[in-house]
């Protein structure tokens, strides 16, 4: 069996599984189930000055069949006071000293604020600090989460000043609200982030009553925007982990969020840069004990790949993961349809015909049947039949040699200009 | 016509062109396609032009250049 344990800029984990800052982090009650059912870590939800909630405050985006495919809230941080939740963490702590304890906070940007909080949050023995950059409705209406974590030079300033006096590891947690997170991240690798998580919700509205007209939620018939979570934000979450981890200039350890719900899940983030990872929605639906499958599978999977340890997942993917310029424009796929499991339904020739290339054709073999069949030197590999193919095994995408030497994008405007700069109509005329 | 007979006929002219000893010497891009100048080495007879609208003869031609199909020199005798 693998060892799970990981060490996230200086914070003991006996695993990857953490759950996300959220209404699952609220009390030491939930936190002390989470650890009893297998979670190595918890980010308590986040810490300040206590709010006053809404009622009606989640609402679900289910798709054919899905349920909640996408998650959105519109809850803000703790409504409960900072000392109540400060005795729950040092109880919980005392209970589970070998589980990561880390606390969100979230005040306003002022420096006497954050110097504050966290001399109190230390005081009670938690193993790092999360800031909140990143929430995206209700409290950045107010100057805090994510209307911080949109002015890059104001992430740098206040993370600077949680250095100032925090004795525990900082991370801090960015919002994908944001043209280039990359830009955010660095600035919070200046100010002294010692690790960053991502990404925290997206701004959303889930739906509108066609019948009351409605926002869904609506709190007494008026709705504001909430924050998007849960399977369908994954590859949102990916991509900004791993234009995170490729960048020179963050250079900081990253604790993966968004979507997050099965062992796959968790080992796609680490192999793209992440050294553990959070949950929230999962276990909004789910419960606690969904981690007990990821725990079996994360392990099953290290053994069968037969590595000692979760920590070789980190980065592995990273350096795959590049600029579309460095693509090799020669590589060349096709499509290849097996008649043996083929169902005839035709909606890899629909697909193809009106949002592709028109290359399968719809024919009669020998024995009257019929059959579908790429022309493959029509075909440019676009995937999209064996995406929308139905049946397991129908469509296979091969790899051909093209013959012709790898050549990027970026490779063949130099070879233009290369060959353009040696020559001009004058030489000729 | 398919895709790629209209690749197959642009890369045949290119094909066709170099292998009577033509080098490329300039490819100018623009919303058209690709403008392809060809020289024959050593030779100071006048360039030979294609315009190619498919993207795989346009990556063709530059795969050609890539590769180490070098263009031809200079045609010094004409400056």
């Amino acid at each position: 069996m693998a060892d799970l344990r990981i060490d996230l800029a200086g914070i003991q984990s006996p695993n990857p599984f953490w759950l996300a800052s959220a209404p699952p982090t609220n009390t030491g009650y939930q936190v002390q189930r989470a650890f009893e059912a297998g979670w190595g870590g918890a980010v308590w939800k986040t810490l300040g000055d206590p709010i006053i909630n809404t009622s009606s405050r989640f609402a679900a985006v289910h798709f054919n069949g899905q349920r909640v495919a996408g998650f959105n809230n519109i809850e803000l941080i703790t409504d409960r006071p900072l000392e109540v939740n400060l005795k729950e963490i040092y109880e919980t702590k005392k209970k589970f000293p070998g589980h990561a304890v880390i606390a969100s906070l979230m005040v306003e940007p002022k420096r006497e604020k954050w110097h504050e909080i966290v001399k109190r949050v230390e005081d009670v023995g938690v193993d790092g600090l999360e800031l909140n950059f990143g929430c995206p409705h209700g409290m950045a209406e107010r100057g805090m989460g994510a209307a911080s974590g949109q002015q890059p030079d104001l992430v740098q300033a206040q993370t600077t000043w949680v250095k100032e006096v925090a004795t525990t590891p900082v991370i801090v947690k960015l919002t994908p609200n944001i043209t280039d997170i990359t830009v955010v991240a660095r600035h919070a690798a200046k100010g002294g982030a010692d690790a960053i998580s991502l990404i925290n919700t997206i701004n959303s509205l889930a739906g509108v009553d066609i019948h009351s007209w409605n926002t869904i939620p609506h709190v007494g018939g008026q709705g504001a925007h909430g924050g998007y979570c849960g399977p369908a934000v994954k590859p949102i979450a990916l991509s900004m982990v791993a234009e995170c981890a490729r960048d020179r200039g963050v250079g900081i350890p990253i604790s993966g969020i968004g979507g997050i719900s099965t062992w796959q899940d968790v080992v796609e983030f680490m192999l793209m840069g992440a050294t553990g990872i959070q949950v929230c929605t999962a276990v909004m639906h789910h419960g606690f004990r969904i981690v007990e499958e990821m725990i079996d599978g994360l392990n099953n999977y290290l053994d069968d790949k037969g590595l000692a340890s979760v920590t070789e997942l980190i980065g592995k993917s990273v350096p795959k993961y590049s600029n579309w310029g460095d693509l090799d424009l020669n590589y060349k796929v096709v499509a290849r349809i097996n008649e043996d499991n083929c169902i005839n339904c035709n909606k890899c020739h629909i697909a193809c015909e009106d949002a592709s290339h028109q290359c399968i054709d719809m024919l009669t073999n020998a024995d009257g049947k019929a059959v579908l069949q790429v022309r493959e030197e029509d075909c440019v590999g676009c995937n999209l039949c064996s995406i929308v193919c139905p049946a397991d095994g129908a469509i296979d995408m091969i790899a051909l040699d093209s013959g012709a030497a790898p050549m990027t994008w970026n490779q063949r405007q130099q070879v233009i200009s290369t060959l353009n700069g040696s020559y001009s109509e004058a030489e000729v005329v | 016509m398919s895709a790629f007979a209209e690749f197959d006929k642009e890369r045949q002219a290119v094909d066709k062109l170099l292998q009577q000893g033509y080098g490329i010497v300039n490819i100018k891009e623009d919303l058209d396609g690709a403008e392809v100048t060809f020289i024959r080495s050593g030779s100071d007879g006048d360039p030979v032009k294609l315009l190619l609208l498919t993207a795989d003869a346009r990556k063709h031609v530059t795969t050609a250049v890539f590769a180490g199909i070098r263009p031809a020199a200079p045609v010094e005798a004409s400056i």
